[in-house]
């Protein structure tokens, strides 16, 4: 069946009580984009190797399990492999020729260069993946919405994160419907099996529909959009550590944006 | 129609102690043993997870058994597709719009057929036969999708019949159906069964499966506590009340009035008033 547990693959948070799981999802969030913007910043294999490695401690303060980030980030990992496989077939800058087939040269410079953007591809995802795993959806949406997302939007995104494992196992269900009318998905001609597609697609975007419908039925008849303004049951409150967190990932940027921008030094 | 096992003929469909967990852990079934013979009517009831489903998917190779074996026409279920299973093994589904998908009813009907490459004359026929049994004849040119719920199950129930299987497997096709519609689907039913077509019922309304199933299969937590007639499963309800399930008006109003003559091994509400003209009648 493959996809019948497709909620691990859409969700990626994971509960627990370590001090990421615990601080405010705003902190997490510029956190994340500092770190992202640290990535691009630095330009040196070795720098961006302390930032990987940085990330590594977090994700093992996390308590995110081997095997759990190795699933989450296998597509990553295929994707870093592949960069630093190309990167120097089509970059023949630089020198020394290390070697040469015929019109593919491989320099020094172009491999590190291969190596340097795949660490930075693995700083990017590994972060990312930390706020996923350490956040759950209500919080990270109610966070955003603190930030100033509008709230039917919030609302738009809480929805779409809450439906996409109901939304595949109804994919799944509808392709066991058609099966047990004898209809076999890979076999035929290509145009055969792209007809099979449209029996999946059909009722796929059907109930969808159906269920969006519904939903927004339910919505309103729950008083949704009676008032522009909106009260909440728990708001996120930054508390001291909230506040240190925050202290420490400004430190990050600016100490390396300093050396490296103002003193000149080459991170 | 009772079932006469034949020695040359082995059940139509058997499980041999088969254990399913799906993909996330969740132990659906332990150690399952079951028989099916050619043209039985049964009903599998039992609370919500207990099971019921992922039988019916077993059956037709949906889902293939984590240890043991399914049997259909005596074959190992494991070596066959779904596509040759659903020949011999037919499902509808408990949601009719997972299946729908056509423009017309009567292309969606002929979908099944043609997938087992019947004949397009063969396809037709049967294909109507099916309609007229489900009563949908009139709808042939409309589409699916805009029917009414009753409307949309009746044809994926039409759907599955069209492709004449052997065993039928409906999982709660009564539901979203008035009560007329639900008795004469159950009629229509009773019709197929008559012809020898086998009949697996997932159900919750009892009262079906007093009035239509000769045997019940009673699912709990992945076992089968209770495999008997309709009769016996009903004389003893306290089996049936482990398992979250409540027999219908007649049955249990025959048990209270046991004490006074009744007896309990009534069905249906005609059985009960038979039953009691013959224990008061007398008296009046």
């Amino acid at each position: 069946m493959g996809c019948q547990n497709m909620t691990g693959f859409v969700d990626l948070y994971s509960e627990g009580g370590t001090f990421l799981h615990r601080i405010d999802a705003r902190v997490k969030i510029v956190a994340v984009l500092f770190l992202s913007v640290l990535a691009f910043l630095l330009s040196n294999v070795y720098s961006l190797t302390l930032l990987l490695a940085f990330i590594f401690i977090l994700l093992f303060l996390a308590r995110a399990s081997l095997s759990r980030t190795w699933f989450a980030l296998r597509f990553v990992i295929r994707f870093m492999v592949l960069i630093v496989v190309l990167w120097p077939i089509f970059d023949p800058s630089g020198t020394p020729v290390w070697a040469t087939f015929g019109p593919v040269k491989i320099t020094e410079p172009a491999v590190w260069r291969g190596v340097t953007s795949a660490v930075r591809v693995g700083c990017l995802a590994c972060v990312w993946y930390i706020l996923m795993f350490t956040t759950s959806q209500r919080d990270l949406v109610r966070a955003l919405v603190k930030m100033g997302l509008r709230f039917d939007f919030g609302l738009a995104l809480a929805i779409s994160l809450r439906f996409l494992p109901t939304f595949s196992a109804t994919i799944d269900s509808i392709k066991d419907a058609e099966r047990a009318r004898g209809m076999e998905l890979d076999k035929g001609s290509l145009l055969k099996r792209s007809r099979n597609y449209v029996a999946i697609l059909v009722p796929t975007i059907v109930s969808a529909l159906r269920s969006a419908d519904t939903l927004s039925l339910a919505l309103h008849s729950r008083a949704y959009g009676a008032r522009a303004d909106r009260t909440y049951l728990r708001e996120p409150k930054m508390r001291r550590q909230d506040a240190a967190a925050l202290s420490v990932v400004i430190a990050l940027l600016v100490v390396p944006v300093f050396f490296k921008f103002v003193l000149g030094v080459p991170l | 129609m009772i079932p006469c096992p034949t020695a040359d003929e082995g059940p139509i469909a058997a499980m041999r102690n088969v254990d399913f967990s799906y993909d996330d852990g969740t132990e659906a079934l332990h150690s399952v043993t079951l028989d099916v013979w050619r043209g039985e009517h049964i009903a599998l009831v039992g609370g919500n997870g207990s099971g019921k489903t992922t039988i019916a998917k077993l059956l037709n190779g949906l889902l293939r058994p984590s240890r043991g074996h399914v049997l259909v026409k005596g074959n190992d279920a494991a070596k066959e597709s779904v596509a040759a299973l659903s020949r011999t093994v037919g499902y509808a589904f408990q949601n009719p719009d997972h299946q729908l998908f056509c423009s017309t009813v009567a292309e969606e009907v002929l979908f099944g057929p043609k997938n087992l490459g019947f004949a397009d004359a063969k396809a037709v026929e049967k294909a109507d036969r099916a309609l007229s049994l489900m009563s949908i004849g009139h709808l042939k040119d409309k589409a699916p999708l805009s029917l009414s719920l009753g409307d949309r199950r009746r044809v994926s129930v039409a759907s599955v019949i069209a492709m004449d299987p052997e065993v039928l497997v409906l999982d709660e096709p009564s539901t979203g159906l008035d009560a007329g519609e639900a008795a004469e689907l159950m009629r229509a039913l009773d019709g197929l069964n008559q012809e020898g077509k086998t009949i697996i019922l997932i159900t919750h309304e009892m009262r079906l499966v007093a009035e239509h199933s000769e045997r019940v299969l009673v699912m709990a937590h992945g076992h089968v506590v209770l495999d008997c007639r309709t009769r016996v499963a009903f004389s003893e309800p306290e089996a049936l009340h482990e398992s979250g399930l409540i027999p219908p008006a007649a049955i249990q109003l025959a048990h209270r009035l046991s004490d006074f003559g009744v007896s309990p091994e009534v069905l249906t509400v005609d059985e009960l008033a038979e039953e009691v003209a013959k224990v008061w009648g007398a008296r009046i």
